[in-house]
Protein backbone atom coordinates (compact mmCIF):
# COMPACT_ATOMS: atom_id res chain seq x y z
CA UNK A 1 0.00 0.00 0.00
CA UNK A 2 2.70 2.42 1.10
CA UNK A 3 4.88 1.17 -1.99
CA UNK A 4 1.41 2.64 -4.49
CA UNK A 5 1.46 5.57 -2.55
CA UNK A 6 3.99 7.60 -5.00
CA UNK A 7 2.57 6.52 -8.41
CA UNK A 8 -0.99 8.10 -7.16
CA UNK A 9 0.16 11.33 -6.06
CA UNK A 10 2.59 11.60 -9.71
CA UNK A 11 -0.63 10.94 -11.41
CA UNK A 12 -2.88 13.56 -10.18
CA UNK A 13 0.40 15.90 -10.20
CA UNK A 14 0.22 15.16 -14.16
CA UNK A 15 -4.10 15.45 -14.55
CA UNK A 16 -3.44 18.41 -12.32
CA UNK A 17 -1.30 19.80 -14.99
CA UNK A 18 -2.84 18.50 -17.92
CA UNK A 19 -6.19 20.16 -16.94
CA UNK A 20 -4.25 23.64 -16.64
CA UNK A 21 -3.33 23.72 -19.79
CA UNK A 22 -6.21 22.71 -21.21
CA UNK A 23 -7.54 26.19 -19.36
CA UNK A 24 -5.51 28.34 -21.57
CA UNK A 25 -2.27 29.67 -23.28
CA UNK A 26 -0.05 26.31 -23.89
CA UNK A 27 2.02 28.35 -25.95
CA UNK A 28 3.06 31.46 -23.07
CA UNK A 29 3.66 28.38 -21.36
CA UNK A 30 6.10 26.33 -23.04
CA UNK A 31 7.44 30.07 -23.93
CA UNK A 32 7.45 29.56 -27.73
CA UNK A 33 8.01 32.64 -29.95
CA UNK A 34 7.87 33.19 -34.02
CA UNK A 35 11.38 34.82 -33.68
CA UNK A 36 12.87 31.95 -32.20
CA UNK A 37 11.60 30.11 -34.42
CA UNK A 38 12.68 31.53 -37.77
CA UNK A 39 16.10 32.15 -35.77
CA UNK A 40 16.44 28.81 -35.03
CA UNK A 41 14.99 27.94 -38.53
CA UNK A 42 18.20 30.63 -39.74
CA UNK A 43 20.87 29.31 -37.54
CA UNK A 44 19.98 25.73 -39.03
CA UNK A 45 20.22 26.22 -42.35
CA UNK A 46 23.61 28.22 -41.87
CA UNK A 47 24.75 24.87 -39.77
CA UNK A 48 22.87 22.83 -42.37
CA UNK A 49 25.20 24.99 -45.24
CA UNK A 50 28.30 25.06 -43.72
CA UNK A 51 28.45 21.35 -42.72
CA UNK A 52 27.33 20.17 -46.26
CA UNK A 53 29.72 22.43 -47.83
CA UNK A 54 32.54 21.95 -45.76
CA UNK A 55 32.12 18.64 -43.70
CA UNK A 56 30.04 16.53 -45.73
CA UNK A 57 31.15 17.09 -49.22
CA UNK A 58 34.30 17.03 -48.49
CA UNK A 59 34.08 12.86 -47.20
CA UNK A 60 31.38 12.30 -50.38
CA UNK A 61 33.93 13.64 -52.63
CA UNK A 62 36.72 11.23 -50.32
CA UNK A 63 34.43 8.78 -50.32
CA UNK A 64 33.30 8.84 -54.01
CA UNK A 65 37.46 8.93 -54.56
CA UNK A 66 37.99 6.04 -52.90
CA UNK A 67 34.99 4.21 -54.10
CA UNK A 68 36.44 4.97 -57.77
CA UNK A 69 40.02 3.74 -57.09
CA UNK A 70 38.49 0.62 -55.62
CA UNK A 71 36.63 0.17 -58.50
CA UNK A 72 39.27 1.17 -60.44
CA UNK A 73 41.36 -1.32 -58.49
CA UNK A 74 39.04 -4.18 -59.42
CA UNK A 75 38.58 -3.45 -62.96
CA UNK A 76 42.33 -3.58 -62.85
CA UNK A 77 42.98 -6.82 -61.23
CA UNK A 78 40.62 -7.85 -62.96
CA UNK A 79 42.18 -6.95 -66.02
CA UNK A 80 45.32 -8.23 -64.76
CA UNK A 81 43.80 -11.84 -64.36
CA UNK A 82 42.62 -11.07 -67.70
CA UNK A 83 46.10 -10.54 -69.47
CA UNK A 84 47.68 -12.86 -67.21
CA UNK A 85 45.05 -15.66 -68.50
CA UNK A 86 45.63 -14.56 -71.64
CA UNK A 87 49.60 -14.58 -71.47
CA UNK A 88 49.49 -18.50 -69.49
CA UNK A 89 47.38 -19.17 -72.82
CA UNK A 90 50.24 -17.48 -74.74
CA UNK A 91 53.40 -19.07 -73.01
CA UNK A 92 51.49 -22.45 -73.58
CA UNK A 93 50.84 -22.09 -76.78
CA UNK A 94 54.41 -21.23 -77.24
CA UNK A 95 55.52 -24.20 -75.37
CA UNK A 96 53.38 -26.14 -77.51
CA UNK A 97 54.59 -24.67 -80.82
CA UNK A 98 58.27 -24.72 -79.42
CA UNK A 99 57.35 -27.88 -78.39
CA UNK A 100 56.28 -29.11 -81.89
CA UNK A 101 59.28 -27.08 -84.12
CA UNK A 102 61.81 -28.84 -81.44
CA UNK A 103 60.45 -32.44 -82.05
CA UNK A 104 60.84 -31.31 -86.01
CA UNK A 105 64.38 -30.29 -85.59
CA UNK A 106 65.19 -33.54 -83.89
CA UNK A 107 63.54 -34.89 -86.49
CA UNK A 108 65.04 -33.19 -89.20
CA UNK A 109 68.79 -33.57 -87.39
CA UNK A 110 68.05 -37.65 -86.68
CA UNK A 111 67.12 -37.90 -90.90
CA UNK A 112 70.73 -35.16 -91.52
CA UNK A 113 72.62 -37.63 -89.44
CA UNK A 114 71.29 -40.96 -90.94
CA UNK A 115 71.61 -39.47 -94.49
CA UNK A 116 75.51 -38.20 -93.30
CA UNK A 117 76.32 -42.11 -92.08
CA UNK A 118 74.27 -43.78 -95.10
CA UNK A 119 76.58 -41.09 -97.12
CA UNK A 120 79.90 -41.52 -95.29
CA UNK A 121 79.25 -45.32 -95.74
CA UNK A 122 78.91 -45.39 -98.70
CA UNK A 123 82.03 -43.28 -99.48
CA UNK A 124 83.76 -45.25 -97.19
CA UNK A 125 82.42 -48.50 -98.93
CA UNK A 126 83.34 -46.69 -102.84
CA UNK A 127 87.20 -45.41 -101.27
CA UNK A 128 87.57 -49.21 -99.95
CA UNK A 129 86.53 -50.27 -103.44
CA UNK A 130 88.78 -48.01 -104.91
CA UNK A 131 91.62 -49.05 -102.71
CA UNK A 132 91.36 -52.78 -103.12
CA UNK A 133 90.99 -51.87 -107.19
CA UNK A 134 94.18 -50.10 -106.94
CA UNK A 135 96.11 -52.49 -104.99
CA UNK A 136 94.67 -55.26 -107.25
CA UNK A 137 95.84 -53.16 -110.09
CA UNK A 138 99.04 -53.01 -108.66
CA UNK A 139 99.70 -56.24 -107.50
CA UNK A 140 98.64 -57.10 -111.08
CA UNK A 141 101.52 -54.86 -112.40
CA UNK A 142 103.87 -56.08 -110.36
CA UNK A 143 102.98 -59.59 -110.77
CA UNK A 144 103.73 -58.59 -114.71
CA UNK A 145 105.94 -57.07 -113.52
CA UNK A 146 107.63 -59.99 -111.85
CA UNK A 147 107.06 -62.26 -114.90
CA UNK A 148 108.55 -60.32 -117.44
CA UNK A 149 111.58 -60.11 -115.10
CA UNK A 150 111.54 -64.09 -114.74
CA UNK A 151 110.74 -64.65 -117.95
CA UNK A 152 113.87 -62.00 -119.07
CA UNK A 153 115.94 -64.25 -116.33
CA UNK A 154 115.02 -67.57 -117.89
CA UNK A 155 115.27 -66.36 -121.10
CA UNK A 156 118.81 -65.16 -120.84
CA UNK A 157 120.34 -68.26 -118.54
CA UNK A 158 118.72 -70.58 -121.70
CA UNK A 159 120.69 -68.33 -124.09
CA UNK A 160 124.00 -68.84 -121.95
CA UNK A 161 123.35 -72.12 -121.87
CA UNK A 162 122.42 -72.61 -125.15
CA UNK A 163 125.40 -70.57 -126.01
CA UNK A 164 127.64 -72.63 -123.59
CA UNK A 165 126.46 -75.89 -125.19
CA UNK A 166 126.88 -74.96 -128.64
CA UNK A 167 130.49 -73.57 -128.27
CA UNK A 168 131.09 -77.10 -126.85
CA UNK A 169 128.83 -79.03 -129.38
CA UNK A 170 129.73 -77.14 -132.81
CA UNK A 171 132.67 -78.48 -134.16
CA UNK A 172 134.98 -76.21 -136.20
CA UNK A 173 133.89 -77.29 -139.17
CA UNK A 174 130.03 -76.78 -138.55
CA UNK A 175 131.10 -72.98 -137.14
CA UNK A 176 132.87 -72.74 -140.25
CA UNK A 177 130.47 -74.27 -142.35
CA UNK A 178 128.25 -71.87 -141.00
CA UNK A 179 130.40 -68.67 -141.32
CA UNK A 180 130.47 -69.44 -144.61
CA UNK A 181 126.42 -69.41 -144.73
CA UNK A 182 126.49 -66.34 -143.00
CA UNK A 183 128.75 -65.03 -145.25
CA UNK A 184 126.86 -65.88 -148.75
CA UNK A 185 123.90 -64.52 -147.32
CA UNK A 186 125.45 -61.25 -146.08
CA UNK A 187 126.88 -60.65 -149.76
CA UNK A 188 123.50 -62.19 -151.33
CA UNK A 189 125.56 -64.57 -153.49
CA UNK B 1 125.69 -17.83 -133.24
CA UNK B 2 126.69 -19.61 -130.12
CA UNK B 3 130.22 -20.55 -129.56
CA UNK B 4 129.34 -24.29 -129.87
CA UNK B 5 127.34 -23.58 -132.55
CA UNK B 6 130.38 -21.65 -134.54
CA UNK B 7 132.56 -24.46 -133.88
CA UNK B 8 130.60 -27.09 -135.08
CA UNK B 9 130.63 -25.58 -137.74
CA UNK B 10 134.01 -24.31 -138.01
CA UNK B 11 134.24 -28.42 -137.66
CA UNK B 12 132.08 -29.45 -140.95
CA UNK B 13 134.10 -26.77 -143.01
CA UNK B 14 137.32 -28.10 -142.44
CA UNK B 15 136.08 -31.82 -142.79
CA UNK B 16 134.28 -30.68 -146.36
CA UNK B 17 137.41 -29.32 -147.28
CA UNK B 18 139.61 -32.78 -146.08
CA UNK B 19 137.31 -34.78 -148.80
CA UNK B 20 138.29 -35.31 -152.21
CA UNK B 21 135.74 -37.03 -154.19
CA UNK B 22 133.44 -37.41 -151.34
CA UNK B 23 136.76 -39.63 -149.72
CA UNK B 24 138.97 -38.51 -146.65
CA UNK B 25 142.01 -37.58 -148.38
CA UNK B 26 145.51 -37.88 -146.21
CA UNK B 27 147.12 -34.96 -148.05
CA UNK B 28 143.98 -33.13 -147.40
CA UNK B 29 143.81 -33.83 -143.77
CA UNK B 30 147.55 -33.05 -143.22
CA UNK B 31 146.95 -29.19 -145.52
CA UNK B 32 144.03 -28.81 -142.75
CA UNK B 33 146.44 -29.09 -139.70
CA UNK B 34 148.83 -26.98 -141.27
CA UNK B 35 146.92 -24.20 -141.36
CA UNK B 36 145.18 -24.66 -138.22
CA UNK B 37 148.34 -25.02 -137.02
CA UNK B 38 149.06 -21.80 -139.02
CA UNK B 39 145.75 -19.57 -138.40
CA UNK B 40 144.11 -21.18 -135.38
CA UNK B 41 140.44 -19.91 -135.00
CA UNK B 42 138.65 -19.22 -132.02
CA UNK B 43 137.81 -21.96 -129.82
CA UNK B 44 140.96 -23.90 -131.42
CA UNK B 45 140.90 -26.38 -129.01
CA UNK B 46 137.30 -27.32 -128.69
CA UNK B 47 137.49 -26.87 -132.97
CA UNK B 48 140.21 -29.44 -133.23
CA UNK B 49 138.09 -31.89 -130.98
CA UNK B 50 135.35 -31.84 -133.25
CA UNK B 51 137.23 -31.69 -136.25
CA UNK B 52 139.13 -35.19 -134.97
CA UNK B 53 135.31 -36.39 -134.20
CA UNK B 54 134.52 -35.80 -137.40
CA UNK B 55 137.31 -37.12 -138.82
CA UNK B 56 136.96 -40.34 -137.00
CA UNK B 57 133.37 -40.84 -137.95
CA UNK B 58 133.98 -40.33 -141.34
CA UNK B 59 137.02 -43.12 -141.16
CA UNK B 60 134.26 -45.35 -139.61
CA UNK B 61 131.62 -45.08 -142.27
CA UNK B 62 134.10 -46.31 -144.82
CA UNK B 63 135.91 -48.90 -142.64
CA UNK B 64 134.11 -52.36 -142.36
CA UNK B 65 134.84 -54.36 -139.32
CA UNK B 66 134.61 -58.10 -139.86
CA UNK B 67 133.98 -60.28 -137.05
CA UNK B 68 133.92 -64.23 -137.25
CA UNK B 69 134.02 -67.28 -135.70
CA UNK B 70 135.33 -70.31 -136.90
CA UNK B 71 137.21 -69.80 -140.60
CA UNK B 72 136.07 -67.12 -143.40
CA UNK B 73 136.18 -69.13 -147.07
CA UNK B 74 138.78 -67.36 -149.47
CA UNK B 75 137.96 -64.37 -150.96
CA UNK B 76 134.62 -63.58 -148.07
CA UNK B 77 136.21 -60.37 -147.38
CA UNK B 78 136.58 -59.27 -150.62
CA UNK B 79 132.87 -60.25 -150.86
CA UNK B 80 131.88 -58.33 -148.10
CA UNK B 81 133.62 -55.37 -149.41
CA UNK B 82 132.37 -55.38 -152.86
CA UNK B 83 128.86 -55.88 -151.42
CA UNK B 84 129.38 -52.87 -148.90
CA UNK B 85 130.52 -50.68 -151.58
CA UNK B 86 127.61 -51.31 -153.33
CA UNK B 87 125.48 -50.46 -150.79
CA UNK B 88 126.81 -47.08 -149.48
CA UNK B 89 128.07 -46.46 -153.04
CA UNK B 90 131.98 -45.20 -151.67
CA UNK B 91 135.06 -47.61 -151.53
CA UNK B 92 135.02 -49.49 -148.63
CA UNK B 93 138.28 -50.85 -146.79
CA UNK B 94 138.20 -53.33 -144.14
CA UNK B 95 139.42 -55.60 -140.81
CA UNK B 96 139.08 -58.75 -139.85
CA UNK B 97 138.96 -60.02 -136.57
CA UNK B 98 138.23 -63.37 -134.81
CA UNK B 99 135.84 -63.46 -132.36
CA UNK B 100 134.94 -67.00 -130.42
CA UNK B 101 131.97 -65.09 -128.50
CA UNK B 102 130.13 -65.00 -132.15
CA UNK B 103 129.93 -68.91 -131.36
CA UNK B 104 129.63 -69.37 -135.52
CA UNK B 105 129.08 -66.69 -138.30
CA UNK B 106 129.55 -63.30 -138.37
CA UNK B 107 128.94 -59.77 -138.00
CA UNK B 108 130.16 -56.28 -139.74
CA UNK B 109 130.10 -53.29 -138.32
CA UNK B 110 130.09 -50.06 -140.42
CA UNK B 111 129.64 -46.52 -139.05
CA UNK B 112 126.44 -47.04 -136.83
CA UNK B 113 125.41 -50.00 -139.11
CA UNK B 114 125.95 -53.17 -137.70
CA UNK B 115 124.49 -56.59 -140.05
CA UNK B 116 124.86 -59.40 -137.94
CA UNK B 117 124.47 -63.51 -138.69
CA UNK B 118 125.75 -65.38 -135.43
CA UNK B 119 124.95 -67.61 -133.41
CA UNK B 120 125.24 -65.10 -130.48
CA UNK B 121 123.22 -62.75 -132.14
CA UNK B 122 120.66 -65.21 -132.86
CA UNK B 123 120.29 -66.24 -129.56
CA UNK B 124 120.79 -62.44 -127.91
CA UNK B 125 116.97 -62.01 -130.71
CA UNK B 126 115.89 -64.60 -129.01
CA UNK B 127 116.13 -63.57 -125.86
CA UNK B 128 115.05 -60.21 -126.74
CA UNK B 129 112.12 -61.21 -128.26
CA UNK B 130 111.27 -64.10 -125.41
CA UNK B 131 111.96 -61.44 -122.62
Amino acid sequence: MLATLPILLASADVHEAVEHAASGGLVEQFGLSLNYIVMQVISFAILAFVLYRWGIKPVLATMDERQHKIESGLKYAEEMKAKLEQANQQSEEILRKSAVEAQAIVNDARKTAKELADRQTQDTAAQTAAMLAKAQQAIELERGKMLAEVRGEIARLVTLTAGKVLTKELSPEEKSRYTQTATRELTGV
Amino acid sequence: MSATKQIRATAKQLLALSLEDGQLSETKVRAVLAWFEQKPPAHAAATLREYHRLVLHEVSRSRARIEFAGTLASGAVASIITELSRIYHRPISATTIENPALIAGVRVSIGDDVFERSVAGQLEKLATTTA
